[in-house]
Order: C-alpha cells, then structure tokens, then sequence
C-alpha cells in the first residue's frame, strides 16, 4: 500500500498543477473583433499601447479612447470598415519594435497607431515607416516631428515642449521675472522645462535655478527646499505623472508654499489621477495644457460624458489623445476613399483640419505636427463635486516651434539638460 | 556507445536541417522570433559559463551586452565604417568585462549576485544619464545592419551561425582544462588554492570569456533592432537571461538555448494573445524549480541516463 503522507503530497502536487493550468487559462485575453468585410471596403489598423508592465494605466486608457471612437463611429471611417488589432508593448522598445513587426508582416496591417512612450515610438516608428508603411503617434518627445521628421509619421498630438511656450511667455506677462523650474531628469522633462524656458527667457525673464529629480522620487522635499532658496517669483513644473507629481505637491504644500509662491504646471501635472488623490488642496492650481476635460464645448463634454458612463472616470489626457489618432484616421480615410498608401495617406491625413475637436481648431504644420490650441486652466469642482480642470484662457494657433519659426528654431539642438533654450 | 554517438550526430544534423530550412518554410515574423532567440540564447549561455562551470549566478550580464550593443550603435550612428565600429564594441565590451571581473574576482554566492547587479544597474544608469552619447531615454536610432546581412532571412542566417560557432566554442571550453579548473573552483576555492591554482585569476579570465559572448549578443542585439535604448539593458532583461539558465539547466549545454526559446516565445508570441504572459512565465518557472531542479535538458539527461541504465540494472540482479 502506498503510503498515507507519499499519496496526499502526490495530490497536492497534483492540485498544484491543475490550479497552474487554470491560471493560465484565465489569464486569457478577450477576443478580437473579426470586423465583417461589407461593401466599401475595409482597412486593417494596428494599435500598440502599453497595458501591461509600469505604465499599464496609460496604455489601457489610451485602447480605450481608441475604442471609443470607432464604436461611436459604428466601426467605420465613411463607407470603409475599419478593424484594428491590439498589441501591448509592456513599454518596452524591442518589445514595441516586435508586436510591431507581427502586426505588419503577420497581420498585415495598412497604418499602425500609437505607442506613449518616446523610445517605444521611436522604435516602431522607424521601423513601421522603413517598410513603407505610415504610423500616427501622440507621444510627446519632440525630434519625431523635427530633426528625425520622417514624410510617413504624423503627430496627432503636441511635442514635450509645445504647450509650454505659452506657459514662459503668461508668466512674463504677469510680472514675474525670476522663476526656478522643477523637471524629472530625462528627455520629456529636458523639453517641457525646454519649452518654459525658452519663452520665459526670450520674453526677458531669468532663470535663477533648473532643479531636475530622477524620474520615481519618493521624497521630493530636498528638490522643494532647493526651489525655495532661490526665492523666485514663480515656479514651473514640468511633470510626467503620476506618483511624481502628488508626492511633489505634498511636498509643497507641505513646506506651505501653496500660498507662496505661484506655481504653474504642465499638461501632465495636475491631471485626473492627481486630482482624485490630492483634493481639494488642488483647487485653484494653473496649468497650461490641450486637454481641458471641463472645457465648454459639447465635443468635449459629450466624449466625456459617453466615456464616464462606460468607464466610471474622466478621461484622461491619453485616452483623450488616442480619440483624436482614431479621429485624424477615420477623417482621412474619408479624404481617400478608405485607401492607405503610404505617403498620400499621410499627406491627407495633414490636410484635415478640424474647427473643434477635444483639443479645439485643430491644423497640421508641413512636418506633421499639430498646431492648434494650448489653454491655461484651473482647477475647479464640476457641480456634482468632482474636481476637473476648466479653461481660463486660451492661446490660439500654438506652433511646436513656438514663436521663433521653423528655421531659427530648428538650428538649436533638442533641448537637453544642457540646454534648454537659455 | 556508438549508437548513442550516432543518435547524436542523427540529432544534430536534424537540427541543422530544420535551423536551414526555417526562412523557407515559415513566415518572416516568425523567423524574426527565432532570431532573436538566438540572440537570447547567448547572452544566457554566457550567464551559462559563469553558473555552471563556475557556479558564479550574475544578475548584471545585461550591463556587458550593452557595452558592445553601445559600442556598435553609438559608432555606426558616427559614420564609422563596420571594422571601426566592431571595434569600438570589442573595446567597450572588454574595458566594461574588465571591470566587472576586477570587482567580483574576490568574491562568490550572494556576494557576487549583489556586486553582479549593482555593475549592471550603474551601466543602464550611465546609459539613461549620458545622453548626448546614448541619446538617453530616447535611444539611438538610425543604425543599419551591414550590407551582406541587411535583409532579415540574412540576418537570420548570420545570428544561426553566429549562435552555433558560440556554442561549439562553449563546449570545447567546457571540456577543455580551463573548463574542469572552473568546475575545481566551484567545488572548492580552498582545495583549488592548495593545489597552487589563483582563484581570482581563474574568476577573472571566467568573467572576461563570459563578457566577449555578452558582448557579441548584444552587438547582434542592436543590429536585430537597428535601434538602442537603455530598456534593451534595463535589470529585467539580466534577470530574464538568468531565468532561461534555471528553466533550461543550470550547466548544460543546450539548456541556454531551450530555457530562451521557452522566455521568447512567451514575451513575444503567447503575449499577443495572453495579456497575463508574466504570470504564465512565473508560473512555469515555480514548476521547473520543483519538479526539474536541474531545468528541463538536465532533466531530460537525468531521464535519459535512468533509462539507459535500466536494463543493465536487470542484467546485474
């Protein structure tokens, strides 16, 4: 007879094998849509986002904002069916690059959108274009859209330092003439501070000090107290998101500087994220931004109205941002008849111009980029109590060159810790 | 013994034949999945050389394909010409070995697994901070494969022959009196020191061998995404190669290889349709660790041997 302590282990072992499988099995992903083939066509999209792996939540956002749009759309741009694949780049480059080669040597997909982070477009962007192919992106990182301008990437989105010009040039204009700024330590915070400083300093302001922190700082009261020495009149942040920007506002208001010092933020400061963990001590605080959620327009507020019933939550910035791509895309296909041909779609896709879109009047310059809106916001309470972001004022037609012109400004290098525009 | 050696041989030309035939027969992404398969495969041979002859685990070997993945990027970037650019990656790549092997000589265990990942994390730190060479964040772009390999069937080809000479380079190592003085040092540092061997000269020599095959997986590595960005040698891509050693066999030969195929193909093919792919990973890790300790090759060797071994037990009795 086998025995007694032999034959349970072997259950166990047995059991732990069975709930291994099950693991498995239900860490299965939802189905694809088969998007029916109807007359008028029908084009394959491909959308890389990350939703796996440290910034899951944009990515997760971003499919659905995606999403959305063509299920208002009723899943067609026009008379043409679109159907899109999804792949999840976990914010990896090499693992962006090959999901993108699956979808355009094995899917077989005609245009691919998407991913967030700069390394991860830059690679899928390379390569996608290499092949012919054209790619929209609404990542930030400026060189995409300037000094690596590639005829078949289109931006439908505003570069790291874009909606920041305005930010320099207000805060000049309110009479301030020394400001610090506070930026996470690689290339988007080099170019949204890039971006302040620049207008700030061409307005005629200085810089007294540049604070840059390690991007995931859990204790920002060492970089608050640096700004504070330099007693300047205003500070500007520059943040990427996320835990980085509540813990530096803790921090700030921890020192009570809230009352203090004026502080202006950057797109992605005070952002839905932010306002459901900081509060009401966020009411009041400026930022300049092109995604304004409590912005009075029935656009907006019929996306954010259809997006809070499905989803429970304002939308954020990205899956506002992924809207527009699905929105630029199905405006184009329109333009050529459902076809996607490398650059012409492109070229089409530069043509559209919107007359309100979520993020207002939108056109595209030659290098594909958007110009249209940055607005100043401040933090309100909509009327059921949530706290959101209304626009307090709006600088029309902002160009990713800001006021210098594309040559002028294309002879500087990206900014860089080194430089930033001084 | 000659039919095991002919059974061998069967298995090898079997292998080569199906590795020839794969651009043939399978579509191009797929071979790109194999290809960077291959490239996996060396960098955890490499951990391989260190953990199983030498019993030395490294969590930082991502840091050394970064020298040569850097070296190749950043001078292809400059207009260098191929040889220059081969150049500047072997440099790189024996400069920073050099380095890790000089601050881990004098120690083993724990000891070097920490010493070991802090190397690693100081490279991927000096790769995101130095940006007006590695472009930071944002990586390098622009760089081309040469001209004979710039297709991606060629370059499959390439990486194949690359991996096998690599491989066939491990095994003669193994064999050879540097491989038995490794496996000495493993045993026991003492007992080497009394028979008149420098544990640390032999550690050296083990870490800068173990750094020229890093190396060279992380040449290929920029080459296979004609891009560079410090994610490529971020601590997850260390750890992962330590964890296709454990799942294929800690001190085979092959088990690099399978442990790499089994990592690929779940972050790159189950992952298109699982979104949980780590999960199923670690869960299959945990399997491996309890019911093949030895990873599946030292597994399959161990039932291998038991069968073979079995009808001589009957003769005896």
């Amino acid at each position: 007879m086998i025995p007694r302590s032999w034959q349970s282990r072997r259950t166990a072992r047995l059991l732990l094998v069975v709930v291994a499988l099950a693991l498995a099995a239900s860490a299965c992903a939802p189905g694809e849509d088969g998007g029916g083939d109807q007359a008028g066509g029908s084009v394959k999209l491909g959308f890389i986002s990350p939703v796996t792996g440290f910034v899951a939540a944009l990515g997760t956002d971003m499919r659905r904002g995606w999403e959305m749009y063509w299920s208002q759309n009723g899943g067609k741009a026009g008379d043409t069916t679109v159907q899109t694949v999804f792949e999840d780049d976990t914010g990896d480059p090499d693992v962006a690059l090959t999901k993108a080669r699956r979808l355009v040597e094995q899917e077989q997909v005609q245009l691919v959108a998407g991913p967030i982070l700069a390394n991860t477009a830059y690679a899928v962007a390379g390569y996608v274009a290499g092949r012919g192919l054209p790619t929209v992106q609404m990542t930030g990182a400026d060189d995409l859209t300037q000094r690596k301008f590639d005829p078949l990437v289109l931006r439908v989105g505003y570069t790291s330092s874009q909606s920041n010009f305005p930010a320099g040039q207000w805060a000049y204009e309110q009479g301030h003439r020394e400001a610090v700024t506070i930026c996470p330590d690689y290339a988007f915070g080099w170019e949204s501070c890039g971006g302040f400083v620049s207008a700030f300093v061409e307005a005629g302001g200085k810089i007294t000090k540049q604070v840059w922190h390690p991007l995931g700082t859990q204790d920002f009261s060492t970089y608050v107290s640096q700004a504070r020495q330099a007693n300047p009149d205003v500070v500007f942040v520059g943040s990427a998101g996320g835990p980085d920007a509540i813990l530096f506002y803790k921090a700030w208001t921890g020192f009570g500087l809230k009352d203090k010092i004026p502080l202006i933020g950057n797109c992605c400061f005070a952002d839905q994220v932010f306002l459901r963990e900081v509060g009401d001590e966020a009411l009041g605080l400026q930022s300049f931004t092109y995604w304004v959620e409590g912005r009075d327009s029935p656009v907006v507020q019929n996306f954010v109205k259809a997006y809070e019933q499905q989803h429970k939550e304002i939308p954020s910035l990205y899956a506002a941002g992924a809207y527009m791509m699905a929105q630029v895309v199905a405006e184009a296909l329109k333009k050529t008849g459902g076809k996607i041909e490398g650059k012409a779609f492109i070229d089409a896709a530069r043509q559209v111009s919107l007359s309100d879109s979520l993020y207002g009047a939108l056109t595209f310059d030659d290098t594909n980029n958007v110009v249209g809106p940055v607005y100043r916001t401040q933090v309100a309470r909509r009327e059921d109590g949530t706290l959101w972001s209304v626009d307090e004022q709006t600088f029309p037609e902002v160009s990713q060159f800001g006021s210098e012109g594309k040559e002028a400004f294309l002879e500087h290098p990206v900014f860089s810790r080194d430089y930033t525009g001084q | 013994m000659t039919s095991v050696r002919l059974v061998k041989a069967a298995a090898a030309a079997v292998a080569v034949a199906a590795v020839v035939a794969a651009p043939y027969v399978l579509p191009s992404y797929v071979v790109s999945l194999l290809t960077l398969g291959f490239i996996a495969a060396l960098l955890a041979g490499s951990v391989n050389l260190l953990a199983g002859q030498a019993g030395l685990v490294s969590l930082g070997h991502a840091g050394l394909a970064a020298a040569g993945a850097y070296g190749v990027a950043w001078a292809t970037v400059q207009g260098l010409p191929l040889a220059a650019a081969l150049g500047v990656a072997g440099a790189l790549t024996l400069a920073v070995s050099v380095l890790y092997a000089l601050t881990t000589m004098r120690t083993s265990g724990i000891v070097f697994l920490m010493i070991t990942l802090a190397l690693g994390i100081t490279v991927f730190g000096l790769a995101v901070k130095l940006s007006s060479v590695t472009g930071g964040q944002n990586g390098l772009t622009g760089i081309r494969r040469p001209e004979p390999i710039g297709e991606w069937w060629q370059f499959y080809f390439f990486t194949a022959a690359v991996y096998g000479v690599c491989l066939l380079a491990m095994a003669a190592l193994n064999r050879s009196p540097f491989g038995l003085t490794l496996r000495g040092v493993r045993e026991s540092q003492s007992r080497m020191t009394s028979l008149g061997y420098s544990v640390r000269a032999v550690k050296f020599t083990a870490m800068v061998v173990s750094g020229g095959f890093a190396g060279l997986a992380g040449v290929l590595l920029a080459w296979n995404s004609e891009f560079m960005s410090p994610s490529a040698v971020s601590f997850p891509r260390s750890a992962l190669a330590v964890v296709m050693v454990i799942v294929g066999g800690v001190g085979t030969l092959l088990g690099p290889l399978v442990g790499a195929g089994i990592v690929v193909a779940t972050e790159y093919w189950l992952s298109s349709y699982v979104e949980r792919w780590p999960t199923v990973l670690g869960v299959a890790l945990i399997l491996v660790v309890l019911y093949a300790p030895r990873g599946i090759v030292g597994g399959l060797e161990g039932l291998a041997g038991t069968l073979a071994q079995r009808p001589r037990r009957k003769e005896e009795s």
